[in-house]
């Protein structure tokens, strides 16, 4: 297997990962047997409860942890290799701005990383930041803050857009704002996306694919496709097929969960 | 709260309310003249021997008498500290740079660092003037041995206290150790390290004068040294105003810069 990435290549390939973290009272079992596929351009969201190692299992397709087993393939090529190839793009549900550089200057970080150039005040202006361009992190509301991240990420072009409960500190408001916006925003540039959420609507919304995941360890439980229409606007989310597919994605995470009380604790 | 209303915030706003506002700033002058009336009113009324308390007026002649002297041997003591300071804060900050990096290395190198705290510079002073003589160096020296160790544990805990979800970002996009280390975790450092010199250029200062009151040379250490032999109370006095007007000032000044350099940290915001 060659570790250059290859362009017809799904985004990600993930083949029987597991991973163990150590504690005082014996390992921990985060992730067992998962396998996942993205392909290019697609819109793949990870439902699950808290501690289902949904961050472990993003962290290991962004190479930031070295899986105890299992293979990760992006772009055909390593994680490694797809950092090199400034393939990816991060956001986190903490944004991780740089408290010390205005607006601006933060989404220009990742040109200096990368080396690419953008039109950064048409970027701002697409996030909805334009105005913010000059003031600090400080100075900004949370969801403010998380749209700065969204630009960082998206700078420099990557591939494939990984987020790791992007919204999960902002409220309901923020958060549909917010959501509309990345759709839009994904629907221009249509990279691939891994999406990390506990937000049965939100994934629903946005998604090509819904991956239901079991919590301690995580666990592939289900996948649902979500073939509503594109572009997406609001008003889908009162549609009776969303309504529909909340449900299924609803009764998967209820059946692992079931799954679990019988397992016993 | 961290979080403020941008739209809310008119440009000046912090100051009307702010501490710079008022005449809260005319305090500390006040308090510290009139404890120079009550000290010169209660020597009088007492009739205290000069040689054991000399009023506030009498240090006020010691000064002007010899104005030159003060000033030369003060510029001696804080240049003595300020290359002291400079030694310190850059050698510790490079050697925390490095033990940042590494565990072990971190594990090695902090005994000696230790070693170079605990040692009584009373003991090592004699030593430098052996090596280098009765001029600058010793006792720039003995101002550096003072100040290093709060830099650099300062300095250690600000270069590993980087917000993890920034160091991802940076790894995420294959960003070198250089860049990590200057877009990261040297601006992450600064809190630290201004919060260690305030603690260190005090010690500086006290340093410089130590090591000129164990030569005898020169400086603030020798005005002090002579005026002791002397009986010179008045002149004992001068020189611990001078060296507190000193400290003042570089603290201040340290205080300035921060707010200057930090001015996107929550130290720095007005409450």
């Amino acid at each position: 297997m060659t570790t250059a990435a290859r362009p017809s290549a799904p985004a990600v390939a993930v083949r029987g990962l597991a991973h163990r973290y150590a504690s005082g009272a014996g390992d921990v079992v985060a992730l067992d047997g998962v396998d996942l596929h993205v392909e290019a351009g697609e819109f793949v969201s990870i439902v699950g409860p808290s501690g289902c190692g949904k961050t472990t299992l993003l962290r290991a397709v962004a190479g930031l942890l070295a899986p105890s087993e299992g293979s990760v393939a992006v772009f055909g090529g390593t994680p490694e290799a797809a950092q090199t190839a400034h393939a990816l793009g991060l956001v986190s549900q903490d944004p991780g701005l740089l408290p010390w550089r205005s607006v601006e200057a933060n989404v220009r970080l990742a040109l200096e990383l990368t080396g690419v150039t953008t039109d950064v005040p048409g970027l701002l202006a697409r996030v909805g930041i334009a105005a913010f361009a000059r003031h600090r992190p400080g100075e900004l509301s949370g969801g403010m803050r998380q749209r700065v991240a969204l630009a960082r990420a998206i700078a420099h072009g990557p591939r494939l857009l990984l987020m790791d409960e992007p919204f999960g500190a902002l409220d309901e408001l923020s958060r549909e704002v917010i959501r509309l916006e990345l759709v839009r925003l994904w629907e221009r540039d249509r990279p691939a996306v891994l999406f990390v959420t506990h937000a049965i609507r939100e994934a629903v919304m946005l998604s090509d694919r819904v991956v239901v995941m079991s919590g301690l360890p995580g666990r592939m439980l289900d996948e649902i496709a979500i073939d509503l229409p594109r572009p997406r606007i609001e008003s889908i989310e009162s549609t009776a097929p969303f309504a529909a597919l909340v449900d299924r994605v609803r009764a998967a995470l209820r059946a692992g969960a079931h799954g679990d009380a019988r397992g016993g604790v | 709260m961290r979080t403020r209303d941008v739209t809310a915030l008119p440009e000046g706003a912090l100051d009307a309310g702010g501490r710079r506002g008022g005449l809260g700033w005319l305090v500390p002058p006040m308090v510290f003249a009139l404890l120079l009336l009550a000290w010169e009113g209660l020597v009088r009324a007492l009739a205290v021997q000069s040689y054991l308390l000399p009023p506030p007026t009498a240090v006020a002649r010691a000064l002007l008498a010899e104005p030159g002297r003060f000033a030369g041997a003060a510029a001696l003591s804080l240049e003595a500290a300020l290359g002291g300071l400079v030694i310190a804060t850059v050698s510790a900050f490079a050697l925390a740079a490095v033990m940042a990096h590494s565990r072990p290395l971190e594990r090695a190198l902090y005994p000696p660092a230790l070693l170079l705290k605990v040692m009584p510079i009373v003991a090592v002073y004699p030593l430098l003037t052996i090596w280098f003589g009765f001029g600058m160096w010793p006792k720039m020296l003995i101002a550096a041995l003072l100040t290093f160790f709060p830099m650099l544990v300062n300095a250690l805990v600000g270069l590993r206290s980087v917000d993890p979800a920034a160091l991802d970002f940076f790894h995420a996009l294959h960003a070198s150790t250089w860049q990590v280390f200057w877009r990261l975790r040297l601006p992450s450092s600064l809190p630290y390290v201004f919060a260690a010199l305030r603690i260190s250029v005090p010690l500086s200062l006290i340093g410089a004068v130590v090591a000129e009151f164990l030569s005898g040379a020169s400086g603030m250490g020798q005005v002090i040294l002579i005026a002791n032999g002397d009986f010179d109370t008045a002149v004992l006095f001068g020189a611990v105003f001078v060296l507190g007007a000193l400290g003042v000032s570089l603290t201040a000044l340290v205080s300035y810069l921060e707010r200057r350099v930090l001015d996107w940290h929550e130290s720095s915001r007005a409450v």
